[in-house]
């Protein structure tokens, strides 16, 4: 029982209970709050992990961005402070969570079971020579310098991701697409969420209604000059046979 | 199992069930919750679960290579600028209807 298996249990059910609060809390307000505290135990969890340049981005993108945004977004929907937490399909999204929860843990938690296709009725039959085999727990290729031990991170471990993310061979084209994706997605929000003033708006709708007024007033006349042309062109046309 | 090497202690696995316990706890929030901020604090959830998973392979299975890394802050940069337009976008729903249930919203619907 090393020091970090106790703090991994105390950051995963810090994580985890903060994460359940969020999901089921009637206070829009306090599911904001345990959310921080989950991001914070998941940089906890970054920083078992032998990553501290993530448990700061973390800190730094999803504290101090990303949940702020959330506060302000709770804050400005104040009307919606009393509504019912679940919606009429909760139980059928509860399956369904449960459901893929056990599937991933089949394919990639610890447990091995012994699986015979003989005893499962349809199986049995497409499967007619099939032995019993061993069925969960992917074998992940680790990279072992000796049994049992992990290779050590390498101490420039920073420099080598910034130096991967701008050389050409590596990550620069992802890198140069991802910033611009956020700078227009970025451009987007501020235009969505822009509050446009009365006066504008009725600038805006009286530009529109005479714009609409000229256009109507051209298709009129344009109906106008056309309609002594309609008999000469009757008249063409009956000339012709 | 015996074989897992143990990072201090922890194995490989440790760290993909919490993972998934998370992604699916984010799941259940993002279907079952009335409110589309609680949709969107669950997607965060389920971004933050798909990030221990790649943080924790790069440590166990390739730490030499930036890979891992790499596609994590990709996935950083790609959940803030969600949660920015996200926002934005309730925003502006609220104001120009005064709720923000997501079964309300069929003004689009034909």
């Amino acid at each position: 029982m090393t020091l970090q298996l106790i703090l991994f249990f105390v950051f995963s059910l810090v994580v985890l209970g903060a994460a359940l609060f969020v999901v089921t809390s009637r206070n829009l307000f306090r599911s904001a709050l345990m959310l921080v505290l989950s991001f914070f135990g998941v940089a906890g969890l970054y920083v078992l992990l032998d990553a501290g340049l993530f448990a700061v981005a973390q800190i730094l993108i999803y504290i101090g961005a990303i949940s702020i945004l959330i506060i302000f977004a709770v804050m400005l929907t104040r009307g919606m402070q009393g509504m019912e937490p679940r919606n009429s399909q909760y139980v059928g999204a509860a399956v369904v969570a449960a459901l893929v929860f056990a599937g991933m843990l089949f394919i990639l938690g610890p447990f091995r079971v012994t699986f015979d296709p003989q005893s499962v009725p349809l199986l049995n039959l497409i499967f007619r020579n099939a032995t019993p085999r061993e069925v969960g727990a992917v074998a992940w290729p680790y990279a072992l310098e000796q049994a049992g031990a992990l290779r050590v991170v390498p101490e420039t471990y920073i420099a080598d991701f910034g130096r991967a993310l701008v050389d050409i061979n590596q990550y620069l084209l992802p890198f140069l697409l991802i910033a611009l994706m956020v700078d227009v997605a970025l451009a987007g929000a501020v235009h969505i969420a822009r509050q446009r003033r009365p006066q504008e708006m009725i600038e805006d709708r009286q530009e529109l209604e005479a714009e609409i007024a000229s256009e109507q007033a051209a298709i009129e006349a344009l109906q106008r000059s056309a309609a002594p042309a309609l008999p000469d062109t009757a008249v063409a046309a009956g000339n012709e046979h | 199992m015996n074989a897992t090497p143990l990072l201090n202690g922890i194995p490989l696995w440790a760290f993909i069930v919490v993972s998934s316990m998370l992604f699916c706890i984010g799941l259940y929030g993002t279907l079952a919750r009335k409110n589309t901020v609680a949709i969107l604090m669950g997607l965060e959830l389920m971004l933050n679960a798909v990030i221990i998973n790649l943080v924790a392979f790069w440590r166990f299975i390739a730490p030499n290579s930036s890979s891992g890394l790499a596609f994590a802050a990709f996935i950083f940069v790609v959940a803030a600028a969600e949660a920015a337009v996200g926002l934005a976008l309730i925003i502006n729903i609220y104001r120009s209807t005064q709720s923000i249930d997501p079964e309300k919203l069929d003004q689009m619907k034909l």
